[in-house]
């Protein structure tokens, strides 16, 4: 299989998924990026937002990805994302009273600079795994 | 006489076995959390270790490579982060660590960021410089947590704020040995031997995007919030540890003790039997 490139990603939870794929797609710090096969020795920190698995029998995985870095090297690609969850494990309720509950909260206001943009990230967090699981 | 002293003794019994039955019960929670803490602790090794030899790649394949994470800040005073327990009934867990600490930070000037109940606690009766005292508790930090604590120790690094950050916590050695442990987290400088350089020789061959600063600038939080969040796993291991390990010799204890007492307990009953029979003869003999 020339067109497939093995691939890992590792979480601080553990391996969240090793083998092979046809194509990574993921939200880097400066836009969508997608890495095939023989891509050139490459790596990049990771942004937040939905990234696509292309798997080597044209399925295709969808996950929430926040954070991190993605190295390619030597046709072995390595995704080590702060957070990673794939669209079937989100659970949705969750991330949708988190959602509410910091928005709540940003309205509300009053809450110290640390506070604020800790609730600013739990939001933020909770729109990519709401639109992660949509897809 | 006997009689009394016989019913206190049986209350003391009755009060040890009350005290041994919560003393189990904490040493197999302890036990059984402990587990899973284990596990949880030891599988975020492997996303450090990838980490950090990509973090040396870039520190050693870039020549004109600088980052301000890599140089010692100006500034003297030195922030510490204090990974403690919540809860006391953990043998000497806390206490080695608060005692290991204060050797640390003798002679800076420093400011402390206590993880834990027990860290805030202490360090607020030393009336010690906080930097924030919003993690008090160890067990419902989460890795979003951590990563947020990595991002303002960052920040506050990078405006000199301080020259030096390091981090105390407790390493889990084994289920019977947790030993307190400080690691150097800024600046970085364990980065400039290739050691862990064992990937195929692609030298400069490497695409950075958008730069090999800006990714190195990127992902040290990054890496700082995994080392954060694996170290506040082990330390929860080791509390586990400790504290399974100090119940279940305070249930030990509190099992010799009821041993000792019903000794006690069975010569005053046969005292006193003795006693009621040489009362009763000696009444007989009298008639």
């Amino acid at each position: 299989m020339a067109n497939t490139f093995h691939l890992q990603i590792v979480t601080v939870d553990g391996l969240a998924y090793e083998g092979n794929v046809q194509r990574v797609t993921i939200r880097s710090v400066h836009g969508d990026l997608a890495i095939l096969a023989r891509h050139i020795n490459y790596c990049t920190a990771v942004g937040m937002g939905t990234a696509r698995v292309l798997m080597e029998d044209g399925t295709e995985r969808t996950a929430a990805c926040i954070g991190g870095m993605l190295s390619m090297m030597a046709n072995e690609c390595r995704l080590l994302p702060t957070t990673w969850e794939w669209s079937e494990d989100i659970d949705v309720e969750r991330a949708q009273a988190a959602k509410a509950r910091a928005e709540a909260l940003l309205q509300q206001g009053g809450l110290s600079e640390e506070r604020r943009i800790l609730t600013e990230a739990r939001l933020s967090r909770a729109l990519v795994r709401i639109g992660s699981a949509k897809k | 006489m006997a009689a009394a002293n016989m019913k206190a003794v049986k209350l003391r019994i009755k009060s040890v076995q009350n005290t041994m039955q919560i003393t189990k019960a904490m040493q197999l929670v302890a036990a059984s959390k402990l587990r899973r803490a284990k596990d949880k602790a030891m599988s975020s090794k492997p996303y450090l270790r990838i980490m950090k030899r990509t973090l040396t790649k870039i520190a050693n394949e870039n020549t004109d490579f600088q980052s301000p994470f890599t140089v010692p800040g100006a500034s003297e005073r030195r922030l510490f982060i204090v990974i403690g327990g919540d809860r006391g009934l953990a043998g000497g867990y806390n206490a080695n660590l608060f005692k290991f600490v204060e050797k640390e930070i003798e002679g800076h000037d420093y400011d402390v960021l206590p993880i834990g109940k027990k860290a805030v606690e202490y360090f607020r009766r030393k009336k010690a410089g906080i930097f924030t005292d919003l993690y008090a508790e160890v067990a419902k930090v989460s890795i979003s947590e951590c990563f947020r604590i990595a991002k303002t120790v960052c920040d506050a690094y990078l405006e000199g704020r301080y020259g030096h950050v390091s981090m105390c916590y407790t390493n889990f050695v084994s289920m019977m040995s947790q030993v307190p442990k400080a690691s150097a987290l800024l600046p970085l400088s364990d980065f400039e031997n290739p050691e862990y350089d064992d990937t195929p020789d692609v030298k400069n061959m490497i695409l950075y995007e958008p730069s090999g600063e800006e990714v190195f600038n990127d992902i040290v939080p990054e890496y700082l919030a995994g080392i954060l969040y694996t170290s506040i796993n082990v330390s929860v291991a080791s509390e586990l540890a400790a504290r399974r390990t100090a119940m279940e010799a305070a249930t030990d204890n509190a099992s010799e003790m009821i041993e000792k007492l019903s000794l006690y307990y069975n010569r005053a009953r046969q005292a006193s039997i003795t006693q009621e029979i040489t009362e009763i003869v000696a009444g007989a003999e009298g008639s």
